[in-house]
């Protein structure tokens, strides 16, 4: 057996499965919603009981959502040269010749996805909450009718490009999500700025 | 447009024939079996002051004092417009809950409705009201009646014709040869299935000018909507062919 290192602890790991399933539960019911997808709503034993699955997982999204920022929200505030040149290269998915620039924990895609669903994630819920609870303020409705979707819009092309890069894009990354761990060889490739940081290089 | 079609059924009000009877407002309760709701008096006699989840058509008294007239009083018919161009059909989460019927109503299944109250802040004439229950209730243009040949209920029981209710072509052609030179709501939203024939302007009457959705609930509807599935469909082929085309990082391969 290769020598491993943790990349997420168990409390992340946890909390990521709590937020991607709250979240896909949420955009299913949400195209259901927007759709008139009544297959979709038959699976949930009718639209009545769908709103209160999307309403209640919306809760769960949110808390979990908060709960994230201790996980990911201070390191995708820290960008360095090496992130700039990142994108300089695409971080290397449009070819496989270049050379992409060492990098630490996330790279500097992970963290502005990760600040975009933070900054859909509040908005979507703030609005649903305001849909969901303050029916009765037309100004209140009409506008987080409008954000709602707005938010609903990034979270429907972010989320596939997240799936796809942490699973058939990256082989091995699926993993840091199911026990944590990665090879410590495959991480001082590919995290060797982190790997530095924690002396294991 | 999806109702410029010969069946599609109207109700012309004409309010200069109305006398404030509001038989029409009985008939709907009997009809639809509607209880009376208490209320106080505010001043005016129109009663209930305006639509309710157990009001679905009130008649409006207008005091416009003239000349010749100083307690001149304008009675107008408010109902829902059963617009073709209907705000609350577009904002729906929920099939079903508010529907079409082919002759041109807006109608509605409370089992459906979830009580969002979307549909109230897309209506530009503010109708939509709500039950006891928190389901969505307004008139239906009695559906359930016109599928049969039956007038609606307000319809049939006015003593005076200012509501009538027909094919909606015929009805704008005969109130334009009597001579109402505005018919209110021929055009807006796509044509209105209440249509309102004046020989005023309907302003004087308290008519909304220039009813609209929303720009924020058209722009969801024209841009948002399509925009979520399409950038949805996008992705997942940007990243198919991200697969086969360049293919994923190989480095797990190389350590
Ligand atoms: C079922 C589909 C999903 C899979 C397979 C998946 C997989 C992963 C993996 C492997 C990581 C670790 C990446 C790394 O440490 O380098 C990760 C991180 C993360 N995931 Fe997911 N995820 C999924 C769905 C979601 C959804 C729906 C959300 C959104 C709300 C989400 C939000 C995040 C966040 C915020 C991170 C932190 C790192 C970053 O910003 O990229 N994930 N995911
Ligand atoms: C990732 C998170 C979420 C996604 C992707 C999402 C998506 C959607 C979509 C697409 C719709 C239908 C759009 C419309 O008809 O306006 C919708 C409706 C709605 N959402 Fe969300 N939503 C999310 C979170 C929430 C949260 C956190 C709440 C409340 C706490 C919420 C409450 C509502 C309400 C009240 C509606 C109106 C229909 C209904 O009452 O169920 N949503 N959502
Ligand atoms: S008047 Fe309002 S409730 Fe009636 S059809 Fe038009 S948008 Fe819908
Ligand atoms: S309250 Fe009922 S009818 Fe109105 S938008 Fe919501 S589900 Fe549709
Ligand atoms: S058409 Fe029917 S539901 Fe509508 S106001 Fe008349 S009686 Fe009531």
């Amino acid at each position: 057996m290769a020598e491993m290192i943790r990349k997420s602890s168990v409390d992340e790991v946890v909390n990521h499965w709590v937020l991607a399933g709250s979240c896909l539960l949420l955009m299913i019911t949400g195209f259901a919603f927007l759709f008139h997808l009544e297959p979709v709503g038959s699976m949930f034993g009718g639209f009545n009981t769908m709103k209160d699955v999307h309403n209640w997982g919306g809760v769960v999204f949110s808390l979990s959502l908060l709960y994230s920022m201790k996980h990911y929200l201070a390191d995708a505030f820290e960008y360095d040269a090496d992130d700039l040149q990142w994108f300089k290269v695409a971080g290397g998915y449009l070819s496989h010749k270049v050379t992409v620039p060492p990098m630490g924990k996330y790279n500097p895609g992970q963290k502005l996805y990760y600040l975009a669903i933070v900054a859909c994630g509040l908005g979507i819920s703030i609005s649903g909450f305001g849909i969901w609870l303050m029916k009765d303020d037309s100004t209140i409705m009409l506008l987080s009718h409008l954000v709602h979707n707005i938010a609903f819009c990034v979270f429907a092309i972010a989320v596939p490009v997240h799936i796809y890069l942490s699973t058939l894009a990256n082989p091995g990354t699926f993993q840091i999500m199911v026990n944590g761990k990665l090879p410590l060889a495959l991480a001082r490739k590919r995290y060797p700025k982190w790997i530095k940081a924690v002396g294991k290089m | 447009m999806a109702n410029e079609n010969n069946s599609r059924k109207a109700i012309l009000v004409t309010p200069e024939l109305c006398i404030g009877c509001r038989a029409c407002q009985v008939a709907c309760k009997s009809w639809n079996q509607l209880p009376a709701i208490t209320t106080k008096n505010n001043g005016s006699y129109q009663n209930p002051p305006d639509l309710a989840g157990t009001a679905f058509n009130i008649i409006r008294f207008n005091e416009v004092p003239s000349k010749d007239n100083p307690v001149r009083w304008l009675f107008v018919s408010r109902r829902c417009m059963h617009c073709d161009d209907a705000g609350c059909m577009n904002i729906c989460p929920t099939p079903g809950a508010i529907f079409r019927t082919p002759e041109g109503a807006v109608a509605t299944n409370s089992d459906k409705c979830i009580g969002c109250k979307l549909c109230v802040q897309a209506c530009p004439f503010d109708v939509p009201r709500y039950d006891e229950q928190g389901k969505m209730s307004k008139c239906h243009l009695c559906f359930d009646r016109i599928a049969n040949d039956m007038q609606p209920s307000c319809i049939k029981t006015c003593p005076t014709g200012a509501l009538k209710f027909g094919d909606r072509a015929e009805l704008v052609t005969a109130a334009k040869s009597e001579g109402y030179s505005t018919l209110y709501g021929e055009k807006d939203l796509g044509g209105l299935g209440s249509v309102y024939a004046f020989k005023e302007e309907p302003n004087l009457y308290g008519m909304l000018e220039n009813p609209r959705i929303p720009s924020s609930v058209v722009f969801w509807h024209t841009y948002l909507k399509p925009l979520s599935y399409i950038g949805l469909g996008g992705v997942v082929a940007a990243a198919a062919i991200h697969y086969l085309a360049v293919g994923p990082h190989k480095d797990d391969k190389e350590v």
